[in-house]
């Protein structure tokens, strides 16, 4: 096998989004008490570094796939993810309250409506773009649907770490996008039987303004 | 009542005094304590209503923000899927932790929801930090889910609620209720809540519901009132800009005596003060003025008292005062001793007068004797001016000279004018003539200072004279000179049974007698005296005295 395509490595070194956390959904029974808590904890970095897409743009086939956002404890699980066109997503909602899924996005726009735990919906996306998802009843949530062109498309490991593999020799753009911090590009030239090295870092100046710089 | 002119003067001028004094301060601080209790009931009156409108602003800020929260749209969207799904507790579960999501947020102890026809979905209540869910149709019963406006109280809380419309264009989908924790804390004064005037809650320390209810009935809704609550008395104001709805009503109180006490104790002890000073000064005004009054008629009545105790009559060399009725009065006082003195020493001279003819007739009943006084008593005085006696002493002398053989009255005439010696019988007769001179004189008054000269003249220096045979400095100086000068007299006069001796042996007599039967000293003074201005009579009669009896004796016998 031919190991051709892209290995890179996102480099994030400063937290881009805040995320809300509320309750558990096991709280839900009544007349119990629920504590508040603001922040999970763990590494935060890890969880923005998972947060980035990387895809190439560039004449390559899309192979659509079936995936899966929940709706738990008041949040979308996984909060992003990376679907090549044509692909479908089911919204299946954990909880024991009604949630109501939508999207405005112009890539795709739906609305679920109001359906309660152990029910599910799935939506199909064919055209590709950034599909952002929210609930009616919760403002709170909200997740990310990268719709990627073709079918090279994968997220970032906690470490920062992606792998594209199987990529047809030529020149492309990879691109790397995070919801806050938006799009990054550089060209990336894939030949035979080699691997292209990428590194994107996806810091924000200290003006606030974004800024990538690409390394081969 | 017997009292002292001065005390007299010091009470009627201090008492009125102090009693103006006293009333004028009493008024004055009861106005000016009244005034600042007005003062600070008008200051807290305006504090209250000032803070009342703080509350109600705030009110109005509250109401703005609460339709805000009306317009949430997810609440809405939560309303309405309540609506589509009735039976559904997923639903109203969905809307209530809505609730609970949103109150994390905003702040408020309660929020409970309801739907268009008033009938309670459910709701959430802070615990601290927790939130318990509040169940429509379980945990709170019917009648005591949240009104529009009003109290609440749930768990031993009293909520203060309000609460505003959920509506989605013309339709109305619901109600949604806030509400507060109505901590009596938050206010810092002392504060009631009634409903329809029942008692609620109270924040007043140590006062019963019912006094409190009884208190509060006389008190007009919306007015303000001042009522006394277990010794305290407070001005109490209606809350009324918080409109509490349903009957219900919060009254404010405030602690009149705590507030103006302190300013009240203040003044008090100002105007103890000042009165206490103003007295003093009264007290001292009074005494210096009573002095100033009493000091000279005082003087002039200590005056009269020693006069009284020393019997010498009262005159006023200087004035005392510049009062004229002083003036007068002591004038007057001056006045009356000088005639007393005059009429007592026009008696006096009279008396003397009398005596003297008295005591010239008595030297007129023997040519022998015949002027003997006069001349004893010329003598006896020049002697004591020779020994620089006090002139009062020499007065007596020469009064007492006079006189001092007066008793001779008691003595037959054939005795005295006995031409020969006399037997002893008859010489102790002669003996007692100072006896009776003195039983004569004593009963007459102020005769006592010539006692003395009329008694004693005939004792000697030794002790060997009569009546009573003193020696020495026993027999009063007056005496002793009278007794020499008695002696010369007697010495140079013609008697009958002997001529008088000259002055040169007279006086050689008293020199030899002079340490025995005589004072030496008076000796020397008279001889001074007899040598400066030699007495014509003495003189005269030198011869006479030329044939006397022997000294001794004839000195023994001389009268």
């Amino acid at each position: 096998m031919v190991a051709e395509g892209v290995d890179g490595t996102v480099t994030i070194k400063r937290r881009l989004s805040k995320k809300k956390v509320t309750a558990p959904a096991s709280s839900y029974a009544r007349g119990v008490t629920v504590e508040l808590k603001q922040e999970s904890p763990g590494d935060i970095l890890d969880l923005e570094r998972s947060r980035v897409v990387i895809y190439l743009e560039g004449t390559l086939p899309s192979r659509p796939i079936s995936a899966e956002i929940v709706q738990e404890g008041r949040l979308f699980a996984p909060d992003t993810i990376a679907i090549p066109a044509g692909s479908t997503v089911s919204f299946p909602n954990h909880d024991p309250i009604f949630h109501n899924v939508f999207s405005l996005s112009k890539a795709k726009s739906f609305d679920l409506g109001n359906y309660s735990q152990n029910q599910s919906r799935t939506v199909h996306f064919s055209k590709p773009g950034v599909v952002f998802v929210n609930c009616h009843l919760h403002p709170n949530m909200t997740a990310a649907i990268l719709v990627a062109p073709n079918a090279f498309v994968t997220t970032a490991g906690k470490d920062g770490k992606f792998n594209l593999s199987g990529v047809p020799p030529g020149e492309y753009t990879a691109v790397a996008w995070h919801r806050a911090a938006g799009f990054f590009r550089q060209p990336v030239k894939i030949s035979a039987s080699q691997t292209a090295s990428l590194q994107f870092f996806i810091p924000l100046d200290e003006d606030g303004s974004i800024r990538s710089i690409a390394r081969k | 009542m017997i009292m002292r002119f001065s005390t007299r003067a010091f009470l009627s001028s201090f008492l009125p005094f102090a009693f103006l004094l006293t009333a004028s301060f009493w008024l004055i601080q009861h106005s000016v304590l009244s005034t600042v209790r007005e003062g600070l009931r008008a200051s807290l009156r305006e504090t209250h209503a000032s803070v009342a409108r703080v509350q109600s602003r705030s009110n109005i800020h509250n109401n703005r923000f609460l339709r805000i929260l009306g317009e949430n749209a997810t609440l809405k969207a939560g309303l309405q899927l309540v609506a589509v799904e009735p039976d559904s507790s997923a639903a109203r579960l969905t809307l209530i932790d809505q609730l609970s999501e949103l109150s994390g947020t905003l702040g408020f102890d309660l929020l409970a929801i309801s739907d268009a026809n008033d009938k309670p979905i459910g709701g959430v209540i802070r615990n601290g930090s927790k939130w318990t869910h509040l169940d429509g149709g379980g945990s709170v019963p019917q009648h005591a889910w949240p009104g529009e406006q009003g109290f609440l109280p749930i768990e031993g809380r009293t909520f203060q609620l309000t609460s505003i419309p959920v509506n989605l264009g013309d339709e109305n989908l619901g109600r949604l209720t806030v509400g507060e924790v109505f901590d009596f804390a938050e206010f810092s004064s002392p504060t009631v809540l009634s409903r329809d005037g029942k008692l609620v809650q109270s924040s007043i320390p140590n006062v019963q519901a019912a006094e409190l209810e009884a208190a509060l009935r006389v008190c007009a809704p919306t007015a303000e009132c001042e009522v006394r609550l277990a010794g305290t008395s407070y001005l109490s104001l209606p809350v009324e800009t918080i409109s509490l709805g349903d009957g219900y009503l919060l009254r404010s109180f405030q602690d009149v005596d705590a507030a103006t006490g302190p300013v009240q104790n203040i003044l008090a002890k100002v105007f103890l003060i000042a009165g206490a000073g103003a007295l003093l000064a009264a007290l001292i005004l009074s005494a210096f003025s009573t002095r100033t009054i009493v000091q000279p008629l005082a003087s002039v009545v200590r005056h009269l008292r020693e006069s009284e105790d020393t019997h010498v009559l009262p005159e006023f060399s200087e004035l005392p005062s510049s009062i004229p009725e002083i003036r007068e009065l002591t004038t007057g006082f001056n006045r009356a001793a000088a005639s007393i003195r005059e009429g007592r020493m026009f008696l006096q001279r009279a008396y003397i007068g009398f005596v003297g003819s008295l005591a010239s007739a008595l030297d007129a009943r023997d040519r022998y004797t015949s002027g003997h006084s006069h001349r004893v008593s010329q003598m006896a005085t020049a002697t004591a001016r020779e020994m620089d006696l006090p002139e009062n002493e020499i007065e007596n002398i020469r009064i007492g000279a006079l006189l001092h053989d007066i008793g001779k009255i008691g003595i037959p005439d054939a005795i005295l004018q006995k031409p020969a010696a006399l037997t002893k019988a008859e010489f102790d007769l002669i003996k007692e003539h100072p006896a009776i001179g003195r039983r004569i004189l004593e009963p007459v008054g102020g005769f006592e200072d010539y006692l003395p000269i009329v008694e004693l003249h005939h004792e000697n220096w030794d002790g060997t004279g009569y009546p009573h045979g003193l020696r020495g400095d026993q027999v009063p100086i007056g005496a002793r000179i009278v007794h020499v000068v008695d002696a010369y007299d007697a010495i140079t006069t013609d008697r009958p049974y002997r001529p008088g001796k000259s002055h040169a042996e007279a006086v050689e007599l008293l020199k030899r007698f002079a340490g025995t039967q005589f004072d030496s000293l008076a000796v020397e003074a008279f001889l001074n005296s007899a040598t400066g201005h030699q007495n014509s009579s003495v003189q005269n009669l030198a011869a006479a005295i030329e044939s006397s009896v022997p000294v001794t004796e004839n000195v023994e016998h001389t009268t």
